[in-house]
Parts: C-alpha cells; structure tokens; sequence
C-alpha cells in the first residue's frame, strides 16, 4: 500500500479551501455582484434631468424604506434609499417600481441589489437579488 | 369714608352711575339752617358718644359737620368750602399768640372762683373788665372781647339802674304807709263821729235832718292815693324783674352765640362773667338749654352754666390735639390724611389760636392739595372719566396716602359700563334698530359724555345717510375686484351702511368670516415659523395660497416664510411642475424628498400617496407609451458615471 505523505494533506486541504473562498467570495466584495458590468445609478443626475438617463440601465443597492402603493397584476411601488459609499451625503428616498412578475417579498430594511432601467421617468426594476 | 372732603370728590364719579349715596350715618343734616344751628343725629347713644373724637367729620356736599355726634350745620357749601380755601390761601395771623392766650387765661382767673372773695369782688371784676381792652388789641380777638365788655357794662348800668328803683321803690313803700296811717286816721274820726251822731239822735227823739256822715269824700281821695302809691310799687318790682330777666337773657344769648360761633375761649370768658355778674338764683339755663342738651343724649339731664363750659373745654382740647395729628401725619408723609383732619380740626375750631397761627407754608401745601382734589372733583362732576385717572395719579404723587384705587375701580367700572352701553347701540344699529339704538347711545353718553367711541359712533350714525350712497358702489366694486381685505378693513363701515341690505349684508358676512378664516391661517403659519418649525408654516401658507393668492398679508407673510424653506419650497414647485408636465414618478421623487425635509407634512403624504398610486397603475402603459414631455433642461448631458 502505497503511503501518500501526510504533509501533502496538511498543506493541500487548506489551499484547496483557499481557492473555493477567492473563487467565490472575491467577485462578491468587488461590489458588482450580478449586475456589476452595469454603470451605478446617479440619483442626483436623475433629480436634474431624468429625460438624459431615458432607456437606460443601472445597477442600484438599496434598502426599502416603505412601500408606497401596490396594484394587483401590475406591481408595486417601493421608497428605497441609495446606498451610498459616502454615507455623510445621503441621497434621499425614490421611487422604484416593481412589476408584478417579480416573486420576490419586499420588507422594510431589506437590502437589494437592482438592475433598473429608466423608462420614461420611471424607474423600473428589471433585475435584483437580495445582499 | 363719605364724610370726608376728598372721598367726595371720588364718590362724585359715581354719581355718574347714578349711586345713591346715603345720608351721613347718625346725623340729621339741616340743609335749610342757619350756621351755627345745633340738630340732634339721632335718639341713641351714650356717654361713650360723648367727646368720641374719632366721630368728627365734615360733610362739605351738605355743609355739615358732625361732633360729638351732633350734627353741626357749618352753613352754605360753597360758603364752608371758600372759608376753608380762604383760611389755606391766607397769610398766617400776626401777634403774639402766646401774649394772646395768657390774657384770656388771665381774665378767667380773675373771674374763676378760687379767686374771687368778698375783699376782691369789685377788683377782681374790674381788672378783667380792663384786660378785655387788652384782648381786644390783638387782630385775631376779632374785637369780640369788646362784645363782652359791653355786655359786662350794660349788666353794671343795669345794676345801677336797679339800686336806683330800688331805692324808688322804697320811697314809694314809705309814701304808701304813710298815706295808709291817714286813712286809717281818718276812718276812725269818721267812725267816731257817727257814734256821737247816733248817741244825739237817741236823747232828742225829734230826729231832725242833719249831716249823716263828713270826711268820708277826702277818705276815698286818700285810699284812691293808696292804691296807686300800691300801683307804682308793684310797677317798680315789675321793671327791675324785666330788667334782670332781659339782662339774664342777653348774657346767655351772647354766651351760646360765642359757642356757636366757635369761639370758645370766648364763651368761656362770658360765662365766667355771667357766673361772677349773677346771683345763685340766676345761674340756670335759659338761652340754648335745648340745643345744649342735644349733646348729652341723657333723657334727664339739666344743662347748666359748668355744660357749656365743658363744651367749649372739650372743643379746645380737641382743636389742640388734632393739630398735633395734622403735624404728625405731615411729618410721616401722609398729606392726605394730614389733609383731612386739618379740615376736621379747622371747622371745629376755626377762630382757634392753633388754627389761625397755623405755619403759613404748611397751608400752601395743603391748598396745592386742595387745589387738585377740587379738580378731580370737577373731573368727576363732569363725568370726565378719561382724565379722571391722570389727576388721580397726580394726587397720589402728592399725597402718598391718597385712596385712589377705589376711585379709579369705579372709573374703570363706568368706562366699562359706557363702552357697554356703545356696543350695544351699534349692535342695535346694525339690526337696524334705531331706537333701541340711540337709548343705548345716550345711557352711553350719560354714563360717560366725552367717551371717544360715543363721538364716533354719533358721528358714524350721522353721516350714515350720506355715506351709503357712497359705499354700495364702493362695496360692489371691491366685491367685483375680489379684494375681500379691503372689504374686511373697512366692515364696521359697511356693516352700518349696509344694514338694510340683506343681500349686501349677507355678502359682507362671508367676506368677512372668509378673511378672518385667512387671517387664522396665517396666525397659525406665524406662531409655527416662529416655534422653528418654518416647513409646517410653508404648507398652511401654500394650502392658504391655492384660495387666497391675491391677499396682501399673506403674501408678506409667505415672502417672510419664504427664506426659511427655500430648498422645500424649491421642491415642491419643482414636484408640481413636473407633476403638470406628466412626469409623475419625477415628481415622486420630488414630493419624497420634500417629505424627508419635512416628515410631519400632510401635503406631502397626501402627495407621495397619490402619486405612488397613479405611477403603480400607470407604469405598464408608460414603459409602452410615449415619452412624456422632458422638463427644459440644461443642454449639459449628465455622463454617467464610470464603472
């Protein structure tokens, strides 16, 4: 029976693990996530003048804040709040809107990163998952 | 205290209400009377009434003044109140005061009874007979020592005139007898001779005619004689009876005047005169009895000589203590009150030696007092309520001790009670009830004459007629213009000129329920901005705005809130513009960001609710329609930012 060193389990295991962890983890904390090949939504650029972000998609990380109004078959309007890298400037609420094939729940405080699309002047979630 | 001088002058405001005031308690005041008439106050009291000092006061109103519970009538009152201003504004009385008094002491030693004997009778009455002259040297005996002396020498002659009936009589007595043994004589020789007449007739029988009786005519000529010797005698007892009668009299009569009159030491000097001049038998009361009784409320008691004197003692004593308080009360500040029993003491004692040397700058100050107490009593007499509290104060400043505020209460109660009386003939007038309007204006003006609300509404009521032709079309015209604040400022204006007009009136009615409606708006967004809350403020001032755009106040109100919520207002303009633009979901997100300035705002939750609810129902459509108008932007493109 042929005897494999032990030393090659001491020192293989942990690098094995190693690899998974910066396989998986390291694309996380990047900060793109799914939709990190999207540019990040401007609140403020939207406030200005929405007409100039018209068509276009972002990546935005928010937290609910309130719902605002549901339709049954249509969807939902949430008040979320940006979430900021530079928390000593917020950004205040707005408004997304959620169309009615999401199967998602949406409770207050629940973090998500989205894929919006202005459409028109509305921003509608086309794509999020949860962080 | 209504007896007071001053306190009158209070109460006198309150005669503009028409408060009864009750007559002086314990006293009957002869209005009719002559000075110096005594009148009893009433049936009760006793001897703890009797010289009660604090019982003293001086009624001007009725001039009156009430002493040892008796009411004493000082006389006419406009006459009591200018002796009294007299007596402050005059120079204080030269002479030696002291010299004065020791000389009328003198004289009543002289006559008082541990001097006077048999050895010094004459002398002694003499003596002070002469210091009388002396007395009467000094200005202010007022030469009423001199009256005594007359009297004294009129009761002397008197006497003299008496020794000499006197004397008469007893001659006429000495005549009498004689005359009365002549007839005696006379009736016996005519006796005897009848005798012997009857005897002859007897032995002769013949009974011849001869004389029956002789000598009986010079008898009935010698006790007619008699009887009128018995006549003159009787007629001389008679005279010197009168005599001493009409000079018992003419003393007590000048003793009670002096009294009355008082003057005291006087009075006294008189009646020790009287007491000297007159014999045992004379010494009881017979001039004044009535009146002096008056002041000793006892049902059996007998005035004699000693009341008087006591009375006058009394009055001395009192005018010499109250000159002291007045001192007292001077020196402690309290010029009112110094005031007051200086008055009492004065009318007690007027022609008293510690009234008139009274200190001549003292007095000034009382008359300064005087002089703004009269005021206020011709402010109150007036009805002038208005200047009623100024001269209050003045007097105050004074006379530190002055109760003004009861006076001034019952100013405040009238004025309160006229400009009651206004309101309600405005509210009659505007009913159009002019009758019951001008009642009230005139219980108004009664109350209160020179009230400012009374001339103008008089003068509101007269030039109503000729205003309403000009304010119905001034009245349409603003109604047309919208200018309900203008209509608002001038609607007591409107209200009585439009008073029969029930459509105008109607109108008016809600213009003005309308601008006082605004008018609490903008109170409210007032006292929020002003308790640092400008962004509550901002949302009444914009809810008011939608209805009131074209109110001046408001609009200062807004442009004063303004600065304050600039980024909010800036949002919420922007979110309707957008909102009117079609831009919803923009506007949303302006409407939340208001709302996270302003959390508690109700137009903003009312909007974020009715936008959210719209953009959920509309979202489908819009992401298929057509894009919505853009807000004129910049031409700057925003780039998006980088990844």
């Amino acid at each position: 029976m042929s005897k494999i060193n032990p030393l090659f389990f001491a020192l293989g295991i942990p690098v094995v693990v190693i690899v998974i962890l910066v396989a998986v983890v390291v694309p996380r904390m990047g900060g793109g996530g799914k939709f990190a090949d999207l540019t990040p939504f401007s609140v403020e650029a939207y406030r200005k003048d929405w007409a100039t972000l018209q068509g276009n998609s972002y990546r935005l990380d928010c937290q609910v804040e309130q719902q605002l109004a549901f339709v049954e078959g249509r969807g939902r309007v949430l008040a979320v709040k940006p979430i900021e890298k530079d928390p000593t400037r917020p950004a205040g609420r707005i408004p997304v809107f959620v169309p009615a094939g999401s199967a998602d729940s949406f409770e207050v405080g629940q973090r998500f990163k989205c894929k919006l699309r202005v459409t028109r002047d509305l921003l509608v979630v086309e794509a999020l998952e949860r962080f | 205290m209504r007896h007071s001088l001053c306190s009158l002058f209070g109460w006198c405001a309150l005669t503009v209400l028409g408060f009864a005031q009750a007559p002086p308690p314990g006293g009957t005041v002869n209005s009719g009377g002559t000075a110096g008439d005594y009148k009893s106050s009433s049936a009760e009291g006793g001897a703890d009434r009797i010289f009660n000092v604090n019982s003293d006061s001086v009624d001007m109103e009725n001039g009156s003044m009430q002493w040892k519970g008796t009411t004493m009538n000082l006389g006419n009152a406009r006459a009591v109140r200018a002796r009294f201003e007299r007596f402050l504004a005059a120079p204080t009385d030269n002479g030696d005061m002291k010299r004065y008094i020791a000389t009328l002491d003198q004289i009543q030693l002289l006559l008082s009874a541990q001097s006077i004997n048999q050895e010094n009778y004459y002398r002694n009455q003499q003596e002070a007979f002469n210091l009388l002259f002396k007395a009467a040297e000094f200005d202010i005996d007022a030469n009423n020592s001199l009256t005594i002396a007359s009297q004294v020498q009129k009761v002397w002659v008197m006497k003299q005139e008496f020794r000499q009936i006197e004397v008469n009589k007893n001659q006429l007595e000495t005549l009498r007898k004689m005359q009365e043994g002549i007839i005696i004589n006379r009736a016996d020789m005519i006796e005897d001779a009848s005798d012997a007449r009857t005897r002859t007739q007897g032995n002769s029988k013949n009974g011849g005619l001869g004389k029956a009786s002789s000598g009986t005519t010079e008898l009935g000529f010698k006790v007619k004689d008699e009887a009128r010797t018995q006549a003159q005698i009787l007629a001389r007892d008679a005279e010197m009876t009168a005599l001493g009668l009409k000079a018992k009299i003419e003393f007590q009569s000048q003793m009670v005047a002096f009294l009355m009159a008082r003057r005291y030491r006087h009075s006294l000097i008189t009646s020790s005169f009287y007491r000297v001049l007159f014999k045992g038998g004379s010494q009881n009361i017979v001039v004044g009895a009535k009146e002096v009784k008056e002041f000793f409320p006892i049902s059996d008691f007998v005035p004699t000589l000693e009341s008087f004197d006591m009375l006058s003692r009394e009055a001395i004593k009192d005018v010499s203590k109250g000159v002291q308080t007045v001192d007292d009360l001077v020196k402690q500040g309290e010029l009112y009150g110094a005031f007051e029993r200086l008055q009492e003491t004065f009318f007690l004692g007027e022609f008293e030696p510690a009234i008139m040397s009274y200190p001549y700058e003292k007095k000034r100050e009382m008359l300064a007092l005087w002089k703004d107490l009269r005021e206020l009593q011709r402010l109150g007499d007036e009805h002038d309520l208005g200047n009623v509290e100024g001269y209050v104060n003045k007097v105050r400043g004074r006379a530190r001790d002055f109760p003004g505020a009861p006076i001034l209460s019952k100013v405040t109660n009238a004025m309160n009670a006229s400009n009651m009386s206004l309101l309600s003939a405005k509210a009659a007038a505007l009913s159009g009830d002019n009758v019951k309007a001008e009642a009230a204006l005139e219980r108004a003006a009664k109350i209160w004459p020179q009230n400012p609300g009374v001339k103008e509404f008089a003068n509101q009521v007269v030039s109503r007629q000729d205003t309403l032709a000009q304010k119905i079309p001034e009245f349409d015209r603003l109604m047309t213009e919208s200018k309900w604040r203008d209509i608002f400022n001038k609607k007591l204006e409107y209200a009585l000129a439009l008073a029969q007009d029930k459509e105008r009136s109607e109108k008016l009615r809600k213009v003005v329920n309308r601008v006082g409606e605004l008018d609490a708006n903008i109170q409210k967004a007032s006292v929020l901005a002003s308790q640092n809350n400008p962004y509550l403020a901002w949302d009444v001032i914009v809810e008011t705005y939608k209805t009131e755009s074209d109110d001046i106040v408001l609009a200062k109100t807004r442009s004063d809130i303004a600065p304050l919520v600039a980024n909010y207002a800036q949002l919420i303009g922007h979110a309707e513009k957008l909102e009117k633009d079609g831009a919803e979901a923009a506007a949303l997100t302006a409407w939340l960001s208001a709302q996270d300035l302003n959390p508690a705002s109700p137009a903003c939750g009312a909007a974020v609710k009715r936008l959210a609810k719209s953009v959920a129902e509309s979202a489908v459509i819009r992401t298929n329609g057509a894009v919505p108008a853009p807000p004129a932007a910049g031409d700057e493109v925003p780039v998006p930012a980088k990844k």
